[in-house]
């Protein structure tokens, strides 16, 4: 009997039962897309497979791999001769799953040797390296450089050659290009694919975004509250899906949307209309920023008007980021002129006010004090704004949390939430302006709707104006009415949604629909 | 999905039992903390001299440990040096704390010539052995316990200063501290409502260890002659004039010195088990 069978009874955690019963199987040469959103058991799901579940969780069930079986409640000793021989685990963030200190090479030589179970001769050992770098499409130089040398697309395949090294019958990739560009993302997944079709290796593909699964599993298994709620080959799921969350999904997936009309679309197709008669509230000019030698921004000019809500759009090290904090005050630029309302604004946050303008970050686990109460991050900053501090739970109830998250800390919260509670934070000052600085592309795909819904609310009843950052084009599609995007600190083009997004004119708006298209292939049938 | 798990996991945690090796620890340092506090009402003549029960063996009666060559009785005198054996090293321990906490926020915090300035500043101090500096001191000014507990507040101060001004840094660059920034706080603020609060355990931890050292330092320069005046009760002292009677009466020179290894053992476990469970319930994330 070949490939790989799975049947867990359950696992359970310190508060109760997390996942209910799964079973499934992949076939040699096969693979199957676990999805949900977080929370859904997915992760832990995965985990139970390579005996690394969190402390005080614990599964029961059988792994077997090609009829050998693996008890999931099998001894730590038992599990290291499992885990990263027959079953390999490819983690999500490429940043920390490989050791900072040790060049690439010897990371993938480790395993190599620990299959071999001996020490190779230098020569064979550089030789089997520069063929696994070369089977993830990176030259044989990459063995000598450091990660923190190479991008973060680069960094995954280090950790596809190092988690393929041992010849897995399983490899299991939880979510594998959430930290990824959009760009890179589709690249990895389609390695993936074709490194488990070339090795008839079964792998177990985590995500929480159906639209990148599409074409790239066979099957298909989709997971909500620790259950199984729909299963079946992947282009029939996604095609004629028969759970309502299974539609919830696609539906909430911004990618898979990408071509659903706006309703805004229909008032009229330049949005710049709706706010030409407005003077607009900050207007950069001329914004030039350097980092030693390096110039980040070269003459880059934005303007927003109040209630407009600009998109800058551009790979990770356009300067979008830079620009944004420049606007905001947190780095100070070389050059040009930043102008709110009229009055020009000196570089650096002294001559700027909380009331003027607040930012959301991009990650919610640190842009939160762990240390504090939610209910103590917000008083604080309603105090800023000169507002009473018994405005906390009308903070709390604006942004759609329960009043009890008050006496919370960060880290009780899920991402979404403290999403919430950091725009929360960033509107008690009553700030006009609002910069949103990738700030869903760390949130799963339907947290991610509901706080895109939420800051189109925001704008709406508050008539602030928002400066969204993104490299996602699909997000800003949904939220902006104009776009800007940014190319190596250079504006390359600029003007209403509909326009830039769905007739470029510019090469590398073009490059960077076409990257966001390639995500979604068939996705006509879906939409 | 990590976050799905975070709060069962916190939760969790501070549920969890303290361990025996702890416990031990925490048991032998209520009962020299009872020395500390109780010992001036259960022997309030520990330094009297009594040259008529001399060099008396352990188990003698009215002296189970013994006497010195002064007639003094080794229990007393023992009981009673707890006192000059933890106040000072607590004193060293929390005066060098603040002292790293305040320079070393600045240092981290503000950067430029300040930063500057302050590193400089523990590299000189770092460059000084503690013993030798204590000597020389001790030598010119006279001496005298206080003057060593404010010497070695100096000297312990510059590890203080930089695992602070580390944790500062790492601290500094996060975006939450970008989120104070941007509601225009005050830097005081920042530094020490924000901050502050998210490198504690490091800070605490360190002065856990800080005072172990510092019992182990007092002891050697009590040993050397220049930490207290002869006279007083303390272990350090003990072990200098009772080197002599090793043989005639051994209590006295092995029961100072087991104390000594003891605590500062004990200080150093409680201590490294406390920033373990700091670091843990996510005081440094």
């Amino acid at each position: 009997m070949t490939g790989i069978e799975v049947a867990i009874d359950g696992i359970d955690g310190p508060a109760g039962p997390m996942v209910a019963a799964v079973a499934f199987g992949i076939e040699p040469g096969a693979s199957l897309a676990l999805i949900g959103e977080s929370g859904s058991g997915k992760t832990l799901t995965a985990k139970s497979l390579v005996g690394l579940l969190p402390g005080g969780f614990g599964a029961r069930g059988v792994l077997r791999v090609d009829g050998r079986a693996h008890p999931l409640d099998a001894t730590d000793a038992a599990w290291r001769r499992v885990r990263g021989r027959e079953v390999s685990l490819l983690l999500q963030d490429p940043f920390t799953s490989l050791s900072p200190v040790h060049r690439c090479g010897p990371q993938i030589a480790w395993t190599l040797e620990a299959k071999a179970g001996r020490r190779l001769p230098k020569r064979e050992l550089d030789l089997a390296v520069a063929k696994r770098l070369a089977e993830v499409n990176l030259p044989a130089r990459v063995a000598r450089a450091y990660p923190h040398e190479l991008s973060g697309g680069m960094r995954q395949r280090v950790a596809i050659a190092a988690a393929l090294a041992s010849d897995p019958r399983l490899l299991i990739a939880d979510e594998p290009t959430t930290a990824l560009d959009a760009s890179n993302q589709a690249e990895i997944l389609d390695l993936l694919r074709q490194l488990q079709l070339e090795r008839g290796m079964a792998m177990l593909l985590i995500s929480h975004d159906l639209g990148l699964v599409r074409g790239r599993t066979d099957d298909v298994l989709v997971m909500r509250h620790g259950e199984v709620v729909e299963r079946g080959a992947t282009a029939t799921v996604l095609s004629s899906p028969e759970h309502a969350y299974t539609r919830a999904l696609i539906a909430a997936d911004p990618v898979l949307a990408l071509d659903a009309e706006r309703p805004d679309d229909a008032l009229g197709n330049d949005a710049d209309l709706g706010v030409a008669g407005r003077a607009p509230l900050i207007s950069a000019t001329g914004v030039v920023k350097r980092f030693g030698l390096r110039t980040v921004l070269d003459g880059v000019d934005l303007s927003i008007a109040p209630g407009q809500v600009v998109g800058v759009v551009g790979e990770s090290g356009s300067g979008k980021s830079t620009l944004a904090r420049c606007i905001a005050g947190l780095e100070r630029e070389d050059g040009g002129s930043i102008v709110f309302d009229g009055r020009p604004l000196a570089p650096g946050r002294r001559s700027r006010t909380p009331e003027q303008m607040q930012i959301v970050f991009q990650d919610p686990y640190s842009s939160l004090n762990p240390m504090m109460t939610i209910g103590a991050i917000l008083r604080e900053a309603l105090g800023v704004g000169g507002r009473r501090p018994d405005e906390v739970p009308a903070m709390l109830e604006l942004v759609g949390l329960p009043a009890d998250a008050a006496a919370k800390r960060p880290a009780q919260l899920s991402g979404g939430q403290r999403q919430r509670v950091a725009i929360a934070r960033a509107l008690a000052p009553r700030p006009r302006l609002l910069i949103c600085d990738e700030s869903v592309s760390a949130l799963d795909v339907q947290v991610q709707a509901q706080i895109l819904d939420l800051l189109g609310r925001l704008r709406d009843e508050l008539d602030i104006a928002i400066l969204f950052i993104s490299h996602d084009l699909a997000v800003v599609r949904r939220i902006a009415d104009t776009v800007t995007v940014v190319w190596q600190g250079h504006v390359v083009e600029h003007g209403s949604c509909a326009q830039v997004l769905d007739q470029p004119s510019e090469d590398y708006t073009k490059l960077l629909v076409a990257a966001a298209r390639r995500d979604t292939t068939g996705r006509t049938t879906v939409a | 999905m990590t976050a799905a798990l975070g709060p069962v996991g916190v939760g969790f945690r501070s549920r969890r039992r303290i361990p025996a090796t702890i416990v031990a620890c925490l048991v032998v340092l209520a009962v020299a903390l009872l020395a500390v506090l109780l010992g001036p009402l259960l022997f309030p003549d520990a330094t009297k001299q009594d040259i008529l029960s001399s060099l008396m063996p352990a188990g003698s009666p009215g002296h189970p440990l013994g006497t010195d060559e002064l007639g003094r009785d080794i229990l007393a005198l023992t009981v009673a040096g707890a006192a000059s054996a933890l106040v000072g090293p607590v004193c060293v321990a929390v005066g060098s704390m603040l002292l790293g906490i305040l320079l070393g926020t600045l240092a981290g915090y503000e950067r430029g010539p300040l930063d500057f300035a302050i590193s400089r500043w523990t590299d000189l101090l770092l460059a000084l052995p503690v013993l030798l500096a204590a000597i020389v001191v001790s030598g010119v000014f006279g001496g005298g316990y206080w003057t060593t507990v404010a010497l070695l507040i100096l000297l312990f101060s510059p590890s203080d200063i930089r695992i602070v001004r580390a944790g500062v840094l790492e601290q500094a660059a996060r975006p939450y501290i970008e989120a104070a920034q941007m509601l225009s706080l005050s830097r005081w603020r920042v530094m020490f409502r924000h901050i502050l609060p998210n490198v504690s355990s490091l800070v605490i931890t360190n002065a856990m260890l800080n005072v172990a050292f510092a019992l182990v330092a007092f002891s050697s320069l009590s040993f050397l002659g220049v930490g207290v005046p002869p006279g007083t009760a303390d272990w350090g002292r003990q072990l200098t004039d009772n080197r002599a009677i090793m043989f005639d009466n051994p209590a006295a020179v092995i029961v100072p010195a087991v104390l000594i290894i003891a605590v500062a053992c004990c200080v150093n476990l409680v201590g490294d088990w406390l920033g373990q469970r700091l670091t843990r319930s996510g005081g440094v994330a």
